[in-house]
């Protein structure tokens, strides 16, 4: 099973602190909600979690079965959804999908492909010919998803997964996290939703300073 | 499952070659600072020769600040448009250097071919050593797309990436640069071919290669 491990972690940016000393543990199957006021620190606590960021003091050890993942193994198994997360603008859905998967030496036939669009609620016709430069805010969420989906990553750091997204795509949202959580995905939500916290088997509290 | 390391390189290459030819910043910046000065050039000359020396180092010159206003801009675009976390958390360090150097070569080549002709038509050059001079190309080329790339990664974060990007390139470059210079001037005709150069180029495009990829993991990972 897949854990993330914090000791004594503290965060500082520009000299004031974020967050810290802090301890937590964060396990394969269960969903975290971490939460927080605007500036707690919330999206560095995943980016923290995913060693996209080193800490100010403490350590962040990432481990399957009691084995530490690093770099390549460690990216390989992770996925994110965030405001941060970009794709290319200039390359259509499909595209994007398979060199960001490809990357992962994942490859989708067409039919996947469809059913995988149809999942996330984005219709193929419609986002056959446009460069994803050309989607709404929705629709890039939602592609977000379905890249998230495909990536068959076991930890998912998902920040405020269901800005943008409908009634129905949080909905959607909502089912596939379940599933997820289900099949042993470790799950970390960066959230101020009540919805979505609600979703969660543990709540960390980020107070700030 | 882990794709293969030219398969992986492949995809970086066929990415930034579909966005480049969709976006086309790098290639207008390059090609329109190679012909306005070749314009210069050749409006300066007025059917004149020029010396091969003084041709070798203006041929260098060009190359070297064209392949300025393009070969910076392999990460700083990725950073600029927001997807250099994606390729971040699906990319391997490794592929993605190789490719984007792969691809910063291939930039810089194509801009040595449409150049090169150009300016030796326009400065009435002889060609003594075609052989040495083809190499020196494209040792020189190897050696800027190396530099280049690894440079681009570590300005990324920075505020002033163009300038640090140029400050930085000059000494790295420069024991590429000057044997570059050197070779071309005697292919051009003046004196004989220094052949040991090249592979003390060949040697040191290398080491920048071998460098850039040994650097490369302390820049991509944080763990």
């Amino acid at each position: 099973m897949v854990t993330i491990t914090f000791t004594g972690v503290s965060q500082c940016f520009h000299g004031r602190q974020i967050f810290g000393p802090l301890e937590a543990r964060l396990s394969g199957g269960k969903i975290t909600a971490v939460t927080g006021q605007n500036g707690s620190g919330k999206s560095t606590f995943l980016k923290l979690a995913g060693h996209l960021l080193l800490p100010s003091s403490g350590s962040v050890l990432v481990a399957d079965d009691g084995v530490e993942l690093h770099k390549d193994a460690l990216r390989q198994r992770l996925a994110m959804v965030t405001p941060e997360l970009r794709f290319y603008d200039r390359l259509t859905a499909r595209e994007n999908m398979d060199f960001l998967l490809g990357m992962r030496g994942m490859t989708l036939d067409e039919g996947e492909y469809r059913d995988l669009l149809e999942r996330v609620g984005l219709v193929e016709a419609a986002v056959a010919h446009s460069y994803v430069g050309e989607f709404s805010t929705g629709m890039r969420q939602r592609l977000k998803m379905a890249v998230l989906l495909a990536s068959g990553a076991d930890i998912w750091l998902l920040d405020e997964p269901g800005a943008n997204l409908d009634e129905a795509g949080r909905d959607l949202l909502a089912a596939e996290m379940r599933q997820a959580a289900a099949r042993g995905v470790l799950m970390a939500i960066a959230t101020n939703d009540t919805r979505e916290e609600a979703l969660a088997d543990e709540t960390i509290s980020l107070a700030g300073g | 499952m882990k794709p293969s390391l030219w398969q992986a390189v492949k995809l970086v290459f066929v990415k930034e070659f579909t966005v480049g030819m969709r976006f086309k910043a790098a290639w207008a910046a390059m090609f329109m600072f190679a012909l306005t000065t070749l314009a210069c050039v050749s409006l300066a000359l007025q059917g004149g020769v020029l010396e091969p020396r003084l041709a070798a180092a203006l041929l260098w010159i060009i190359i070297f600040f064209a392949s300025m206003a393009g070969a910076d801009r392999v990460f700083a675009d990725e950073d600029t448009a927001g997807t250099l976390l994606a390729l971040r958390l699906y990319g391997g360090a490794q592929p993605v250097l190789w490719g984007k150097m792969l691809y910063t070569f291939f930039l810089l080549l194509v801009l040595t071919i449409f150049i090169t002709p150009l300016f030796l038509l326009l400065i009435g050059a002889e060609m003594a050593a075609a052989g040495a001079f083809v190499l020196a190309l494209l040792l020189g080329v190897a050696g800027l797309a190396a530099a280049g790339t690894l440079l681009a990664a570590l300005v990324t974060g920075a505020q002033v990436k163009s300038g640090l990007f140029s400050v930085l390139m000059l000494p790295i470059i420069l024991p590429v640069f000057l044997p570059a210079i050197f070779l071309t001037a005697a292919s051009l005709g003046a004196g004989e071919v220094p052949v040991g150069f090249l592979g003390g180029m060949a040697l040191y495009d290398g080491i920048l290669a071998v460098g850039a990829s040994v650097l490369f993991d302390y820049l991509w990972y944080e763990d």
